[in-house]
């Protein structure tokens, strides 16, 4: 019983997100589900480990260029420019973090952003030669079909999204059942008090910080394999708040806030820009409002309250698993 | 190498863009000083000085009534906002003022849009006069920018040296409790603060109008360059603010003189290493209080 206790709401979550794709094109679904696993990094970096970074269009780049040179000049296996993706993020968020987990946490929020910027330039004009600038690099049809799920058609590419999805959040809610996840959420409230348990502050936000960015880059090369193209635009400075402004929409450390933000923000953005050509304001209006109403969000609103609708059962505020935000 | 004639006119080049800096800097790192928030909306003002600079000297073709009325517009916009937002909001932690403030500048750039259109519009340059200097040709107005900055310092010095609130507001840097124990409302001084940043960020705006385009975006795409200056010079110091807006300043032109796509980025790789040697930037003070 404990083992389906711990499935179901992950199961529920993801069969809800797999009928989106009955009612809505597949592009725009295929947009959800990979925003989400993007947005899911600076959810757990900011609601359990305390740090906002405006710097996640950096690690999505990263993860992007590191698949499209692997398809550009190497190789063509979808599956293998993805793990490639996923290495180089590991590896830059290792080598970056180690330098940026020691900061105070605004330094750290603007040292994020002069990485997103450092690594746009990068791409746009240093690395010409390599990454043909502003043209970006084209190989969608230079991927190779695989045989059991091929990931050149949009339609297949859906089912292989939702199931890494599927497998991100499990791990997800592993981590927030953990003691890791418990020393994270310690070092974003009580960091003095978690020193003196005897756990080391840097260690536990340097794992943090290359879990949740590894995550943005895995993000960056399923865009990559899905776009069939990458350019300097995807790690652009001026996006750079995307990703936090979809975890303050979908409300700050919850499990499903991303997604949930997700098809809020890739919606409305859509939806307004379509009738009122003027997304901006009420994005930011909607921001500050949410701000101010208490930082929880539209899921971290709605949960407590379909809780109680379903199982007549009260969750108090800040004690529910997926409801924690701390201080 | 370089020659002089360039030389000179970079370096010109560089005090100018360092002044620009400057201004919309001197906002950010006051605000944190005295308040520990983070107010990106700063950019915004800056934006919307630049707007309103436009309609002022398209109507009237006087551009100095254009960056006057620049400078009102983005002060009584902080003044608002403080108002409405950061008043409820300066208890809370600093990320939650960097998420609201953000809110803020995408808000207000779509009212922005929604005024004036995505269309960049020009200013023309008020002064066509070339002054010689050395032998090279200078354009005037660069030259003026940089002595209203110069000004600009001088009175914000003499603001907070010689003057009652001014010394309360530094008071209130240095200890907020104090401060209010003393008797003096800090929120009125919050609110002052916020006007006078926004009033500069507005100066600023209007003043680097003629010399680029006008256009929505241009308030965001100088948020990192913003963010690095206070990173370098340290959040909430006022000479920090200004040495590391010049050095950015001299970075990004003297920069593009030697290599032109490293100018954007050397300022950066320049951030990371001060901020290796001093994590709190070169005048920041070690301690967040509050």
């Amino acid at each position: 019983m404990n083992v389906l206790r711990w499935w179901w709401g992950l199961v529920l979550a993801f069969s809800l997100l797999a009928l989106l794709r009955v009612f809505l094109p597949l592009p725009f679904a295929n947009e959800i589900v990979i925003f989400s696993i993007y947005t899911i990094g600076c959810n757990f970096l900011l609601g359990r480990v305390g740090l906002l970074s405006f710097g996640q269009p950096a690690y999505l780049a990263v993860g992007a260029y590191a698949a499209a040179f692997y398809f550009y000049y190497v190789g063509s296996n979808p599956y293998l420019g993805i793990l490639i993706g996923i290495t180089a993020g590991i590896v830059v968020s290792f080598a970056v973090g180690s330098l940026f987990v020691r900061l105070r946490k605004d330094y750290f929020a603007l040292v994020n952003l002069a990485l997103a910027v450092i690594i746009f330039y990068l791409m746009q004009k240093v690395l010409v030669g390599i990454t043909h600038g502003d043209n970006g690099l084209w190989f969608l049809t230079s991927l190779s079909s695989t045989p059991v799920l091929d990931l050149t058609s949009p339609d297949q590419f859906f089912i292989f999204s939702l199931l890494v999805a599927f497998a991100v959040w499990a791990f997800y809610k592993y981590l927030d059942d953990s003691i890791f996840g418990a020393a994270c959420l310690a070092a974003k409230i009580n960091e003095d008090k978690l020193r003196f348990l005897g756990y080391s502050n840097y260690r536990i936000r340097l794992l943090a910080f290359v879990i949740a960015n590894t995550t943005t880059s895995l993000a960056g090369a399923m865009y990559a394999v899905y776009l069939g193209f990458v350019s300097p635009e995807i790690g652009s400075p001026s996006r750079a708040a995307d990703p936090v402004v979809v975890t303050i929409l979908g409300g700050v450390g919850s499990l499903y806030g991303p997604i949930v933000g997700a098809i809020a923000y890739t919606g409305m953005k859509d939806l307004i820009s379509k009738t009122l050509g003027n997304w901006e304001l009420i994005i930011g209006a909607l921001l500050v409002f949410v701000m101010l109403a208490g930082e929880k969000g539209i899921w971290g609103t709605l949960e407590p309250l379909l809780l109680k609708a379903l199982f007549r059962r009260r969750v108090p505020a800040g004690t529910g698993r997926d409801g924690v935000t701390g201080g | 190498m370089i020659g002089a004639h360039l030389l000179i006119s970079g370096i010109i080049f560089g005090l100018s863009l360092g002044s620009i800096f400057f201004l919309i800097t001197i906002g950010l790192s006051l605000c944190f000083g005295l308040m520990r928030v983070i107010s990106l909306d700063q950019l915004l003002y800056y934006n919307l000085g630049a707007y309103v600079t436009y309609s002022i000297s398209l109507a009237t073709g006087n551009l100095w009534l254009g960056v006057l009325g620049g400078m009102a517009a983005g002060g009584a916009a902080g003044f608002a906002a403080e108002r409405l937002v950061f008043l409820r909001i300066y208890e809370r932690d600093i990320t939650f003022s960097m998420i609201t403030s953000f809110g803020i500048l995408i808000g207000g750039i779509g009212v922005i849009k929604y005024f004036w259109g995505l269309v960049p519009r020009p200013v023309p340059d008020p002064i066509n006069a070339r002054i010689d200097i050395l032998g090279t040709d200078i354009p005037g107005y660069r030259l003026v920018i940089v002595a209203i900055a110069a000004l600009v310092y001088a009175g914000i010095w003499l603001f907070l040296n010689r003057t009652i609130i001014g010394k309360a507001i530094r008071a209130g840097i240095e200890d907020i409790e104090h401060v209010e124990g003393l008797g003096i409302n800090v929120y009125r001084l919050f609110t002052v603060t916020f006007i006078i940043a926004g009033g500069l960020s507005g100066l600023a705006g209007g003043l680097n109008a003629p010399l680029v385009m006008v256009d929505p975006q241009m308030g965001i795409d100088l948020m990192a360059f913003a963010f690095m200056v206070v990173i370098i010079g340290g959040l909430g110091s006022i000479k920090g603010t200004l040495v590391s807006s010049f050095l950015v300043g001299q970075v990004v032109s003297l920069g593009s003189l030697i290599y032109a796509p490293l100018a954007q980025m050397a300022p950066f790789a320049i951030m990371l290493l001060i901020l290796l040697i001093r994590p709190t930037g070169l005048f920041g003070s070690p301690l967040l209080k509050r």
